[in-house]
């Protein structure tokens, strides 16, 4: 390992860190600005040079031991305090057998006796570096995105509300965490990041500091204090049971019981159901929080937790049972998604519905599964991040985050609304990087009955509101020309440099696959996948690009020419059996009885007898428990 | 003819009618008459239609739905007048209500008198339409006095008979 | 260049799948007339159609359905040549999807409401029948062992998926908006919704949705032929059964409401389809 590596490891993990605590301190928020912009650099900077470097492993000092030991006392009081300050006495059990838990291990001699050091603490392989990237790129626009969009929020926050520098700090902060969490191999370290991003997320939840959002900030904290739980309890059993206390020890050890405890921790962090409550509930922060919290940090330490293990327990029965658990969390979740009208949420389903799909293809496990998992992975975080920015924009000019106040922003925002159907577009359209994923999924998913079915259920069912969502936003009247909106310079760049990512990316889909996914996935050992698998992961690289391109260009290259081609003269009002209102932006009037003037207006469908949120979450979490329960029983059948 | 007379598509407006000459319209499409031999089709979407098809006369409301209707028609297009109704405002002419005939709104091309005219005349109107409607894809601009009006007495339903005969055959052909 | 026996069959496919689609719709309708007792349009009627559709003015509402016109179109062709390629068969499924989608947000962005609920009962038709169709595409792989089209010419399928030819009819009749399924948009007279998801696209445009649709009966009977590929004859035969079976349940039943056509897709074909499978995977 050389000096500048470990710059490198620093600039990832303490640089976020550090520099949110500079914007923390800044006085003025113009410094901030500059802080937090120079720290994205930095970070996404640092991010891609890893790809030189990959990959690492870092052995530290003996000391760092009792350091690690040292901060896990430290988060756990954190979180205790934490707990009795909000008076939640659930929180505050869980902090103390934390702490119990903590203590037991430093007190109770491990069977394995002296191994621990021989692991390294860090360790950056391929899979870990598609995590750094994805944090420290995605997340680092997004970061850039939340000075244009805090500055608004300011003016129109509540009172109550923190101050912008904090919020810099934990969102800047995160990314650290985050680079930390993905890179570290050694369990302790593990936990003690894995708990920074679930402080950090209960912050900036609870930033407005409304009744709702301490409530629902509450709510994250219990929950990933849970998972934060599991994984503790993983920890020692590692200890004791002398499989060694790192990842790598433990997968190749096949110790079962704490990986399932793992599994558990990443459920509940990539809010699968039945914990996806807390990750709704973070709705009320400041959308750049949602947007990262979805796409590159928080929800995405869990899938990557599960594909971490993934090789490791391929071929048990607790994959299979992931995989259920994941592709029942797909289905429902994207169910869920049809009977909400308000964007973010429905947004934010999606969210858990693709994670979902990312647990399957770990549990499904085979390489073409596995690329897949990776392949959603990326995609997502692009799309889903682009999608909060844009909805955020939209939020804030409409001052309405319900889908069917959407409709008309055409000609009120046009290039926020082109961007938008661009991310959504990149959800359904082939060939583009989330449907590439979805087919590789469910191709996987040949040999697992159930998961199969449960997968074309819900990509059936996501079609459904993403086709409702598109529809309303892009609705609008004729107009000769349309204005550019004025977007503070921080959200237009952000928005832009994100959206040519997923254009970008996904029109090289499939060379992105052949030229990285497989040499990664071929990178690695698994015992149990066969050449067989292997060579059904050649199969899928092998399909054409260019029908794709063709098609797609042609059609939209013939629809623009049309499109410029289409003159006022030939704009006529749409039916309304002749009794139209002529003219203008209310061309959809009409004159109703006695002559009343009268607007046509049709909702979206969202069946709410059947789809209603509140009818169906307790049966979809009641069957989630099951597979949870299922989970272990595995384990005790093993036993 | 070419495919544009081959399938003309219609779209019918009931202005003020007593529904006598819509019964006897509809009576078209049954297989007694069965008009889908021509090609015709009844669409119910001016946007979709290539003859506006009117019965009744027309009172004051109906004179912007018409006017809508048809200007969300894509020319060439055409229109048919049926009944004496369309023609002068018939038995309602002099009704609080009326606003006068059709050809007071928008421009005809074929008036099919009686009261109401028979599936048979109605039929021959609109193939009389279809000419009008080549002739307007062709470019031509009509002067009215060269647009057809066939007026049909009940005794010479005969007449009509191989009128329509005549073009079952040229639909079919 | 030389033509590979494969590009000639990609070349054909799209040029002549709209003539035999367009043929089979208008025998359709005449077949429709007689059994109406009617005499009923010339076979090449649809020909006519889309002629005249060519030649009329180019009416619109906004300038972003256009767009989508053009993508219904360009993906159903993609859908045709991925098939007659013999590539992957779930990926022609996808591009197919997203053909239909393209027509659906076409439809609304329009502010109309007749297209707006035209467009959600169309989703809803997708949502009914999507499941079908990936099942369609399971139990193909679970006979071949391969996602290629081209694997279909192996062996009969029928013999292996008589439940699943079953389902994929009932999927048919959605597709070719049948009766009972026919909410979205019809071909026949007057509807509740006025044409429903094409109502507002006048002349070009629409005839381009119509020289879509009739790429889209193209596929749907060659899916249907294809259940018996290594016999063309038996193939044809078993597509012009299909073909008559659908006529008939056409002129036989009402328009039911999107509801019920949920619920029946989900509960009766879907039913037979997995059971289909499941013995598929137990055998
Ligand atoms: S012409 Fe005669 S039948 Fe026709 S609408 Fe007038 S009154 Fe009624």
């Amino acid at each position: 390992m050389q000096d500048y590596d470990k710059l490198l490891f620093a600039a990832l993990i303490l640089g976020p860190i550090l520099f949110g605590a500079l914007a923390l301190i800044s006085p003025s928020r113009g410094l901030r600005n500059a802080i937090v912009i120079i720290a994205a650099i930095l970070t996404a900077g640092a991010g891609a040079f890893l790809i030189t470097r990959t990959p690492l492993q870092f052995f530290m000092e003996p000391w760092t031991a009792h350091l690690a030991t040292g901060l896990e006392f430290l988060i756990v009081l954190i979180v205790l305090g934490l707990a009795i300050n909000i008076r939640s006495w659930l929180i505050a059990a869980m902090a103390l057998i934390q702490l119990g838990l903590a203590a037991s291990e430093l007190l109770l001699p491990g069977q394995g006796g002296g191994t621990e050091s021989a692991a390294p603490q860090f360790v950056v392989d391929n899979l870990a570096l598609i995590l750094v990237l994805v944090v420290s790129i995605v997340g680092s626009i997004i970061c850039v995105y939340a000075i244009g969009y805090m500055k608004h929020h300011e003016q129109h926050a509540p009172p109550t509300a923190a101050g912008s520098g904090r919020f810099f700090f934990f969102l800047v902060g995160f990314l650290g965490a985050m680079n930390g969490l993905v890179m570290a191999n050694d369990l302790k370290w593990l936990a003690i990041f894995w708990e920074a991003t679930t402080l950090c997320s209960f912050m900036l939840i609870g930033h407005d500091r409304t009744p709702e959002a301490k409530n629902n900030a509450k709510l994250a904290l219990l929950i990933n204090t849970f998972g934060g739980l599991a994984m503790m309890v993983a920890g020692l059993i590692a200890h004791l049971s002398g499989h060694g206390e790192n990842l790598s020890d433990l997968t190749a050890g096949w110790a079962m019981l704490p990986m399932a405890l793992l599994c558990l921790a990443a459920l509940t962090k990539s809010a699968q159901l039945p914990f996806q409550s807390w990750l709704l509930g973070a709705m009320v922060a400041p959308t750049p929080v949602s947007a990262l919290l979805h796409s590159a940090t928080m929800v995405k330490a869990g899938s990557y937790l599960v594909l971490r293990l993934a090789p490791a327990f391929s071929g048990t029965r607790l994959a299979v049972i992931i995989a259920i658990a994941g592709a029942f969390t797909f289905a429902a979740a994207s169910a869920l998604a049809i009977g909400q009208s308000n964007g973010k949420k429905v947004l934010a389903y999606s969210t858990i519905a693709n994670l979902g799909l990312i647990v399957t293809c770990a549990g499904i496990g085979t390489p073409l599964a596995y690329a897949a998992g990776l392949f959603v992975l990326c995609f997502h975080a692009a799309s889903k991040g682009l999608l909060f920015m844009c909805i955020g924009a939209i939020e804030q000019k409409i001052g309405s985050r319900d889908i069917e106040d959407m409709g008309g922003i055409m000609f009120l925002m046009p290039v926020t609304t082109v961007i938008t159907l661009i991310g959504m577009g990149s959800m359904l359209l082939p060939p583009l990087g989330m449907l590439m994923s979805k087919w590789l999924a469910i191709e996987s998913a040949m040999h697992a009955p159930l998961v199969l079915f449960l997968l074309v259920v819900g990509s059936a069912l996501t079609v459904f509101f993403w086709a409702k969502w598109i529809g309303r936003i892009q609705t609008a009247s004729y107009h000769r020309e349309y204005k550019a909106e004025k977007l503070p310079f921080t959200i237009l760049a952000t928005l832009l440099l994100l959206v040519l990512a997923v254009v970008a990316g996904g029109l090289m889909t499939m060379p992105i696959f052949n030229a990285w996914i497989i040499p990664v996935v071929r990178g690695m050992t698994v015992a149990a996948w066969t050449a067989d698998g292997l060579a059904q992961l050649d199969l899928a690289g092998q399909l054409p690009m260019w029908p794709f391109l063709v098609f797609l260009g042609l059609g939209l290259f013939v629809g623009l020419i049309s499109f410029a081609r289409f003159k006022e003269k030939n704009v006529r009002e749409p039916f309304l059996c002749g009794e139209n209102i002529q003219g203008g932006e209310h061309s959809y009037n009409f004159r109703s009885i006695g002559d009343s003037v009268n607007t046509a207006w049709s909702a979206s469908y969202y069946m709410g007898s059947f789809f209603a949120e509140s009818w169906l979450t307790p049966w979809v979490n009641l069957l989630a428990w099951m597979v949870i329960l299922m989970l272990f029983g595995t384990m005790i059948g093993k036993l | 003819m070419s495919a544009s007379s081959k399938s003309p598509w219609i779209v019918h407006y009931n202005c003020n009618s007593c529904n006598g000459c819509d019964i006897e319209f509809v009576a078209c499409l049954t297989p007694m008459y069965d008009v889908e031999r021509f090609g015709i089709l009844h669409v119910g979407n001016p946007k979709h239609a290539d003859i506006l098809v009117v019965t009744g006369s027309v009172n004051h409301r109906d004179v912007r739905v018409l006017r809508n209707v048809y200007a969300q028609m894509p020319e060439p297009k055409v229109v048919v007048a049926l009944g004496v109704c369309t023609s002068s405002g018939g038995i309602f002419a002099d009704c609080y209500n009326i606003f006068g005939d059709v050809s007071k709104v928008i421009p005809v091309d074929v008036y099919v008198p009686a009261c109401p005219p028979r599936p048979e005349a109605m039929i021959d109107g609109i193939v009389q339409a279809l000419g009008i409607l080549e002739r307007k894809r062709a470019g031509e601009v009509m002067p009215s006095a060269a647009k057809p009006v066939l007026t049909l007495r009940p005794t010479a339903a005969a007449e009509a008979a191989p009128a329509a005969a005549q073009a079952a055959e040229q639909g079919n052909a | 260049m030389t033509l590979t026996p494969q590009m000639l069959t990609v070349i054909l496919a799209v040029v002549l799948g709209p003539i035999l689609g367009a043929l089979v719709s208008g025998l359709d309708r005449k077949i429709t007339a007689r059994v109406q007792g009617r005499w009923g349009p010339p076979i090449i009627q649809p020909f006519y159609d889309v002629l005249k559709l060519l030649r009329k003015e180019a009416l619109g509402v906004n300038r972003i359905q256009i767009i989508y016109v053009w993508l219904h179109l360009a993906f159903m062709i993609l859908t045709v040549v991925l098939l007659a390629m013999g590539q992957d068969m779930l990926m022609a499924l996808f591009a197919y999807t997203f053909s239909s989608v393209a027509l659906i947000l076409g439809a609304m962005s329009v502010r109309s409401p007749y297209s707006r609920i035209g467009s959600h009962r169309k989703i809803m038709q997708m949502f009914a029948y999507e499941p079908v169709l990936i099942l369609l595409i399971v139990g193909v792989y679970l006979i071949t062992g391969s996602f290629q089209a081209s694997s279909v010419a192996q062996q009969p399928l029928l013999v292996k998926l008589p439940l699943v030819f079953l389902t994929f009819l009932m999927a048919a009749a959605i597709k070719l908006e049948k009766s009972p399924f026919d909410i979205a948009t019809s071909h026949h007279a007057h509807q509740e919704l006025v044409k429903g998801i094409t109502i507002e696209y006048a002349g070009p445009y629409l005839a381009l949705i119509e020289i879509t649709h009739f790429y889209e009966i193209f596929i749907v009977f060659a899916v249907v032929a294809s259940f018996w590929a290594t016999s063309p004859a038996i193939g044809l035969g078993l597509a012009a059964a299909g073909f008559l079976a659908l006529i008939v349940v056409d002129n036989v039943f009402a328009r039911l409401t999107p509801m019920w056509m949920l619920r029946y897709m989900w509960t009766v074909p879907l039913t037979l389809a997995l059971s289909n499978i499941i013995w598929l995977y137990c055998a």
